[in-house]
């Protein structure tokens, strides 16, 4: 990473004067388009957040944009709390979240260690099997699954939202692949200690894929708590909505304040936001480890 | 250790074969029994009704009936369906330069080893994991007539737009969210694909006089192809399959603007209850999706070869 080092070559000191003022210059000009860029991202959320600590006596727009709250209050965030029952919407998510994401990771673990580590007939059918459901998204299957859990009494119900979430294509492939990756030895030592598959998937195996592990828990954490679309299909009783569904109910209820909405909205980010920003090296590695698995 | 590995050798052929394989036999089916019942109920079993309700007739109330291609028939003399796929492409094209050429500048923009560069990488990769709808809610106030970006159009004599309420803006305003949404996806791809070129070249380009344009075109992107086309492909797939956006923001209007093969599937099924002619048209999206990764995935081998 420190490649600046090499580059200032004690023989040549005509050069090396100039350099290190237009480098400095140049990465003060990087750092701004980065800062900008960073705007462009950023802003929308910062802008949500200004929103929703805006006094009422304050407008949501004017032209030129008066963007600084004055002076900031918390009301919104008292009144999106109370008007709808916001609570039992985050309790809800913390419920899906908290059932859906242990069951993915050990689906996911037990369907790819044999796809891995034991050879069997027909090993190569089932991994494209379940690869197979990441050509079967789930916008797709909004209707044949509405049907299907009609068939099994389950909709509008707690299972109806958690049982789709559960097996996917980007965990046993992930797996698979780190389990793929422990050496040879290390299996086949337990094995010669008379160790059965389960004990050393249990105590060999998934411990050396901790890091995969963890990384897919976070996925699994954002992907459920911003889940949408499926629950909009198989929820009609709104106690039963997450967060999501209750940001949109809420952008629905006539009457609600734009800042009402935006401090609801910001509410709902808290969670995903501090995960991200305290594992954000975990995930965007993760992320690049899995477009070149 | 040799003796370890003849006791059991033995010991299966004083039992006999069959015995000890059997039981092993099943060990890998029932690691993957959880993950078999779950692909098969809420895969298989959905795939396989899919296809079933595509050639019948049902409307929740009525019982099902085959019709055969009747809803096909339909299908293709339906002026709102083939509205939506013309809608789906002209998103799609709307879409693909903030999965495949934008992030690449972004990638390189944050491919440097400069302190704090893995903050700047997290804000530009924020949007990617913030839920839609709450997206969707920060966009409607920048996308409003009297928002942020009228604004800054205003400075430069331009607008103001009612971006989500005109026939014309709305769809592209919708490519604009979703590209923002998920360029930061596309960025990290590229990030990847960026350690893999050679960089004794570019430094040898850079000493040669060549500039960032021709270093781009001559070293960087013969490189990176590879990962151009995973780019393409997922922008293509991610494009059909938006959706969220367009419930939130627009509900396929202004007077069908924003129809998508997606939203009009939705439209069909759940707010006119057609559930055979929705399933039919379904089949023909995931057709399109799969016919767009085979294309892609034949260019990539043309190109290897």
């Amino acid at each position: 990473m420190a490649v600046t080092t090499p580059v200032r070559a004690p023989e040549k000191p005509q050069p090396a004067a100039k350099t290190p003022v237009r480098r400095r210059r140049r990465q003060l000009g990087t750092y701004v388009v980065l800062v900008l860029v960073a705007c462009v991202f950023v802003g929308p959320f910062l802008l949500l957040l200004a929103t929703a600590l805006k006094p009422s006596s304050q407008p949501v727009f004017s032209f030129p944009p008066d963007l600084i709250p004055r002076p900031p209050v918390v009301d919104w965030f008292v009144e999106a709390w109370t008007t709808i029952p916001y609570s039992r919407f985050l309790l809800n998510s913390v419920l899906y979240v908290g059932v859906t994401v242990p069951l993915y990771l050990i689906v996911s673990a037990m369907t790819a260690y044999p796809l891995a580590r034991i050879s069997f007939r027909g090993r190569q059918f089932f991994f494209v099997l379940f690869l197979s459901t990441m050509f079967l998204p789930g916008e797709l299957m909004l209707i044949p699954r509405f049907l299907v859990m009609r068939e099994l009494g389950l909709l509008d119900s707690y299972a109806a939202v958690i049982l789709p979430a559960i097996l996917s294509s980007l965990g046993v492939f992930l797996l698979r692949q780190t389990f793929a990756a422990i050496p040879d030895e290390v299996i086949e030592a337990a094995r010669m200690d008379g160790a059965s598959e389960w004990r050393i998937f249990l105590s060999v195996a998934c411990p050396i894929a901790r890091p995969t592990i963890a990384v897919l828990a976070i996925l699994g954490f954002i992907s459920v708590w911003n889940s949408f679309l499926w629950p909009l299909v198989a929820l009609d009783d709104q106690s039963k909505f997450p967060i999501a569904l209750g940001i949109a109910y809420l952008s629905g209820v006539s009457g609600a304040d734009v800042r009402g909405l935006a401090a609801g909205t910001v509410l709902s980010l808290i969670p995903v936001i501090a995960v991200f920003v305290f594992l954000q090296r975990h995930i965007l590695s993760s992320m690049a480890g899995a477009v070149k698995g | 250790m040799a003796a370890a590995g003849l006791i059991p050798r033995v010991r299966r052929r004083s039992l006999g074969p069959r015995h000890v394989v059997g039981q092993r036999r099943w060990t890998p089916y029932l690691f993957m029994l959880p993950g078999l019942v779950l692909f098969a109920l809420m895969f298989g079993w959905p795939a396989f009704i899919s296809l079933q309700m595509s050639v019948s007739s049902y409307r929740i109330v009525t019982p099902v009936s085959f019709v055969g291609l009747q809803n096909f028939v339909g299908l293709a003399g339906d002026p709102q369906f083939h509205h939506a796929i013309a809608n789906t492409f002209l998103f799609m094209a709307m879409f693909l330069p903030f999965a495949v050429v934008l992030p690449l500048f972004l990638a390189m923009l944050v491919n440097r080893p400069l302190r704090g560069i893995h903050a700047f990488r997290a804000a530009y990769y924020l949007p990617v994991v913030t839920s839609m709808v709450a997206v969707a809610v920060a966009w409607r106030y920048l996308l409003s007539q009297e928002g942020v970006l009228n604004w800054l159009l205003s400075l430069v004599g331009l607008g103001p737009i009612d971006f989500l309420l005109d026939t014309h803006w709305a769809l592209p305003a919708l490519a604009i969210v979703e590209g923002w949404k998920n360029m930061g996806l596309f960025m990290v791809i590229y990030l990847a694909a960026l350690q893999g070129v050679p960089r004794e070249q570019l430094e040898a380009a850079t000493v040669d006089g060549a500039g960032a344009a021709r270093r781009l075109w001559h070293i960087v992107l013969p490189a990176i192809l590879p990962y151009v086309t995973v780019t393409l492909t997922l922008g293509m797939l991610e494009s059909t399959r938006s959706f969220e956006s367009i419930y939130v923001l627009t509900r396929g209007g202004p007077q069908d603007s924003t129809l998508t093969l997606g939203y009009y599937i939705w439209h069909i099924a759940f707010e006119k209850y057609d559930v055979g002619y929705a399933s039919a048209a379904g089949l023909v999206l995931w057709l399109i999706m799969i016919a767009l990764a085979l294309a892609n995935q034949r260019l990539t081998r043309r190109r290897d070869a």
